[in-house]
């Protein structure tokens, strides 16, 4: 008899939800436990019938055409299980080579310098470097999420939801964003937000639907973020809603109110 | 779980399949291509989001299935099960290799389309046919939404069980048990369907 404990190990490590160190251990006794081992194999039989759900795809003509031409100049797989080893890639007898002038180069340097002054610039150097990757990622991340919600949108797998990315409106917290993903038929939706500052007790975020067919903002709900300013809300709107044209979040008194705050906008997107 | 007629026969013909491709023999390879492909090029776009990465996916897990076959070990899933994992797992490799708000996105289309699949043709009605496919669709539509839920999360975007209880604000032994409990319903569900 499996215990539970055990029975949530299998389920997780069939779901490969378990973490290395969770797996090694279970694989250990997995090895002596046959019991075990057919709880595993029926669970990931599971897991074969929940990959299945998916929407089907075809692969395109070229994938394959590459696929066998790279492995028309692979070996033969051996009659012993086990892995190719690709070649070794060939030694780089330009590295010491380049190592010693670097190291040379180095040395000239550090004579010429005084130690205080070579701290403070490697110090500006490090600021101005810290800077520019920060500034890079948000940019990079920007342009990602826009680029991936773009790609949903045109999907035909999510062609009835209405997906929005919503921005910060707020010039100190650059890095919070949000995503609402919009049923029409079923009038409900999902609403993730990231990095949102946590309110004091007395305030609460609250969420809006803008359609055109309602002189004001619709209310949908409130909510509250995490200690790490994160949340994932289903929401229906107080109305029934024809077009979800935009969303928005405004910062309001506990409980939410019947109108936004305009002046506490923090969140909006189309 | 027992085996229906029909999946015996698929289990046969994936046995000799993975002997034939451990031999190296070409044609072997192409049929499982030939067979597989469609679902496991469904999953990865499932975690990724995205097709033309997929197919990069597709493509590297092949050739784990040609040069790594040795690594199937059949008394822990079938041939198929195996290349899911895989496949889930390599695209996961990706999915990380992206940044944290990348993320988020696909964490929403899960979401969607955790409501909006059943419109379109699945993976298993490819690989099983309609009846089959239509049996394993409403044992996972049976399964209470908590539960699918926490199971498809763990899944098709790869938080861990902590991340998942965090995620949905739950305690995590609560989502460890629906995570039991939702496998081994659907274990009992599926019977002879796989």
């Amino acid at each position: 008899m499996i215990d539970e404990g055990m029975q949530e190990q299998a389920a997780a490590y069939a779901l490969g939800a378990l973490d290395a160190a969770e797996v090694q251990a279970f694989e250990g006794a997995l090895r002596v436990d046959p019991e075990l081992r057919a709880l595993v194999r029926e669970l990931r039989s599971v897991i074969e019938a929940l990959a299945g759900t998916v929407p089907a795809l075809e692969p395109s003509a070229a994938v394959k055409e590459r696929l066998l031409r790279q492995i028309d100049q692979l070996p033969v797989a051996a009659d012993v299980p086990g892995e190719h080893r690709p070649p070794q890639a060939p030694a780089r007898p330009w590295i010491p080579w380049a190592l010693a002038a670097g190291l040379a180069l180095a040395v000239v340097g550090v004579m010429w310098q005084s130690a205080g002054l070579r701290a403070q610039l490697a110090a500006q150097a490090k600021r101005i470097h810290e800077l520019t990757v920060a500034a890079e990622l948000a940019r990079s991340e920007t342009d990602d999420l826009r680029l991936a919600v773009a790609k949903l949108r045109e999907s035909n797998r999510v062609a009835n939801f209405r997906i929005a990315l919503l921005d910060s409106l707020l010039a100190a917290a650059p890095r919070t964003v949000a995503v609402s993903v919009w049923d029409n038929d079923r009038q409900d939706g999902v609403f993730i937000v990231r990095n949102l500052a946590p309110l004091p007790s007395d305030k609460d975020y609250q969420l809006w639907i803008i359609d055109p067919k309602y002189p004001s903002p619709v209310d949908a709900g409130v909510f509250r973020v995490d200690a790490q300013g994160n949340v994932r809300a289903d929401f229906r709107a107080k109305l029934p809603i024809q077009t979800a044209n935009k969303f928005a979040v405004t910062i309001e008194r506990k409980g939410g109110a019947a109108v936004p705050n305009t002046k506490a906008i923090v969140l909006a997107g189309s | 779980m027992a085996d229906a007629g029909g999946n015996v026969a698929e289990a046969d013909q994936d046995a000799l399949l993975i002997e034939r491709i451990r031999a190296g023999e070409r044609a072997a390879f192409v049929a499982f291509y030939d067979r597989y492909a469609p679902l496991l090029l469904s999953v990865a776009a499932r975690v990724l989001g995205e097709r033309k990465e997929a197919e990069d996916v597709l493509q590297e897990v092949m050739l784990v299935i040609w040069n790594k076959s040795g690594d199937y070990d059949p008394q822990l899933g079938t041939l198929c099960s195996w290349a899911i994992t895989v496949t889930r797992n390599k695209a996961l490799d990706r999915l990380r290799a992206r940044n944290r708000r990348l993320r988020l996105v696909e964490e929403a289309a899960v979401l969607a389309e955790d409501a909006g699949s059943s419109a379109y043709p699945s993976a298993n009605e490819i690989l099983h046919g309609r009846e089959r496919a239509e049996l394993l669709r409403e044992a996972m539509q049976a399964l209470p939404a908590e539960q699918r839920m926490a199971i498809e999360l763990a899944f098709f975007t790869g938080l861990s069980q902590s991340d998942i209880a965090t995620r949905l604000q739950q305690p995590l032994g609560t989502i460890k048990a629906r995570i039991r409990r939702g496998m081994l319903r659907l274990r009992e569900q599926l019977g002879g369907a796989l």
